[in-house]
């Protein structure tokens, strides 16, 4: 399954408003960028102006963070159609959502939920993907999540789920490696044995952020550098899978855009890097 | 009922009220010692889902009022009013309404409309961009059917009325403000909230001119629509608005029916 016509080598950062007249005005050889979709559920105006700007500039990716596939009620028809019209309008390379819920009986708190992986859950997630792949007429990824409570009637670990739900919808995987960091510290797993998990057919597309301790926990704040143990991992992911389409995110406490550029060009070298040595 | 389905909205039930937290660990793994401070994330991200939110549609609210208090704000609504959707871009539609019945906001009685008038600026920012049309074509319209002339305006456009001075209050607080920082507390103003281009602008409407604009906004034919703004201002003029709706692109259209 090609699920994008971006080379595996790019690497792209996150497009974020108080950025945007610098890149426009420095136009840097960026792989790609994303944003999150919702962001753009908007009929015209400025923000959908300089998206369309920074598609002319770049292949563009969409990330949801608000589609709660996961959510047992029943899915938002009306966010799948505006999903839909973005991506008719931008024409992506790469349409993504979580493996997760965020809210129920029409109440959200807006955040990204973790799931119990069961295989009802995941009947109903197969569902649901198979149903939104038809609608976008595009097959989609889905990517682990980073959570802080975990079920006690879990049936398999989140990446033997994702590479289920993968091998049944032909949905992408989107392997968000400090996500996978995150929960491995939260929960105390190896997070090696959970990437022998995955095929690597499947992923599609990797994303890397940093995160904050606090007591103990970690916590994904999409608010600091990559760390040193999450860059491990990525070279890690690389050398088993080969290099993936990378993103560099970053969503709070936004930093100067060469602070971004920077990391993006870390993580090309470390990705050819562990090319060269396979 | 589904398993999923329960434990769903025992998580909802949890996060949305911290003395329910014994619904949500039931389902939960781990040590329980752990757990509400676990929960406690979740709780955090939601507020701050939701207080990101009302200060991307209420920025003159917020400044008005600090950030502290801003917060408590979003806190309160937050509970009585959750998110119903997935895009944060429709999250507070009910805010000025909160803030008009809230105990806490009565001393500041013009806090509900400065926020109706942000509110509409905010739809405004993402409305469909205007279209291009030929205004030359109004002149050709026959005179005796000129009164049937239904005007398309331009997406976003609204009017708000108030007591309070709220243009004054939004001009003052725009980034980039450089003037006089008085206000005229006791002169009520209706403002036009619209897009030019990219932009979005606030400015005061004339008695008349708020008139009119409410009608034609609302369906009206132009005749109909000067009557009301006659009736409420006999200085009324109809020409000098209409030939600043047109350059403005306030005016992106329009339809005659005669009848």
């Amino acid at each position: 399954m090609t699920f994008t016509t971006l080379p595996a080598r790019a690497v792209g950062i996150g497009l974020r408003q108080p950025h945007y007249r610098e890149l426009f005005e420095r136009t840097p050889a960026l792989g790609f960028v994303e944003v999150h979709s919702e962001n753009f559920f908007l009929d015209g105006g400025a923000s959908m102006h300089a998206l369309e700007r920074a598609r002319a500039a770049w292949p563009v990716s969409l990330h949801g963070v608000g589609l709660s596939l996961g959510s047992a009620d029943e899915l938002a028809r009306q966010h799948l159609a505006k999903l839909q019209r973005l991506v008719e309008r931008i024409e992506p390379t790469l349409v993504s959502e979580h493996l997760c819920w965020t809210g129920i009986d029409g109440v959200h708190v807006n955040d990204l939920l973790p799931l119990p992986p069961t295989h009802a859950a995941l009947a109903l997630l197969a569902e649901r993907v198979d149903h939104v792949q038809s609608v976008l007429r595009r097959p989609i990824l889905i990517e682990n999540l980073s959570a802080y409570v975990a079920f006690h009637d879990a049936e398999m670990t989140e990446t033997a789920f994702l590479a289920e739900l993968a091998r049944r919808t032909g949905c992408g995987l989107l392997l968000d490696i400090n996500n996978l960091w995150v929960n491995a510290v939260n929960f105390g797993f190896d997070p090696s044995a959970r990437l022998a998990e995955l095929r690597g057919e499947s992923i599609a597309q990797i994303h890397l952020a940093g995160h904050a301790a606090v007591d103990a926990c970690l916590i994904d704040t999409h608010g600091a550098l990559v760390s040193t143990d999450v860059w491990t991992l990525f070279e890690e992911a690389c050398r088993r899978f080969g290099p993936r389409p990378t993103l560099i995110e970053w969503d709070t406490d936004l930093p100067a855009l060469d602070v971004l550029l920077s990391e993006a060009a870390r993580a090309a070298t470390i990705a050819d890097r562990a090319h060269a040595d396979v | 009922m589904s398993e999923l389905l329960t434990l769903q909205r025992d998580v909802i039930a949890a996060l949305r009220d911290a003395g329910a937290d014994a619904r949500a660990a039931r389902w939960l793994a781990g040590d329980p010692a752990h757990l509400e401070r676990r929960l406690a994330i979740y709780r955090a991200n939601m507020l701050a889902s939701a207080e990101k939110a009302l200060s991307a549609a209420y920025p003159v609210s917020r400044q008005v009022v600090g950030d502290d208090f801003f917060r408590g704000l979003a806190r309160a609504f937050q509970r009585e009013t959750p998110s119903t959707s997935g895009d944060l871009g429709d999250y507070g539609i009910g805010f000025p309404d909160f803030l008009a019945a809230f105990a806490h906001t009565q001393s500041l009685p013009y806090l509900a409309d400065l926020a109706r008038l942000e509110w509409a600026a905010h739809r405004a920012y993402g409305a469909a961009d205007a279209p291009d049309w030929v205004p030359s074509a109004l002149a050709a319209v026959d005179p005796e059917d000129q009164a049937a002339i239904r005007f398309a305006w331009s997406a976003g456009t609204a009017v708000v009325d108030s007591p309070f001075p709220i243009v004054r209050l939004w001009t003052i607080h725009q980034p980039g403000y450089t003037g006089e920082f008085d206000v005229d507390w006791r002169a009520g103003e209706c403002a036009l909230v619209a897009r030019d281009g990219f932009a979005v602008r606030v400015s005061a409407l004339a008695r008349g001119d708020a008139a009119f604009l409410r009608a034609a906004l609302a369906g009206a034919a132009l005749g109909d629509a000067a009557s009301a703004a006659l009736e409420l201002a006999p200085d009324f003029d109809l020409g000098a608005l209409l030939a600043r709706a047109v350059a403005t692109r306030l005016v992106c259209g329009f339809t005659v029916e005669p009848t």
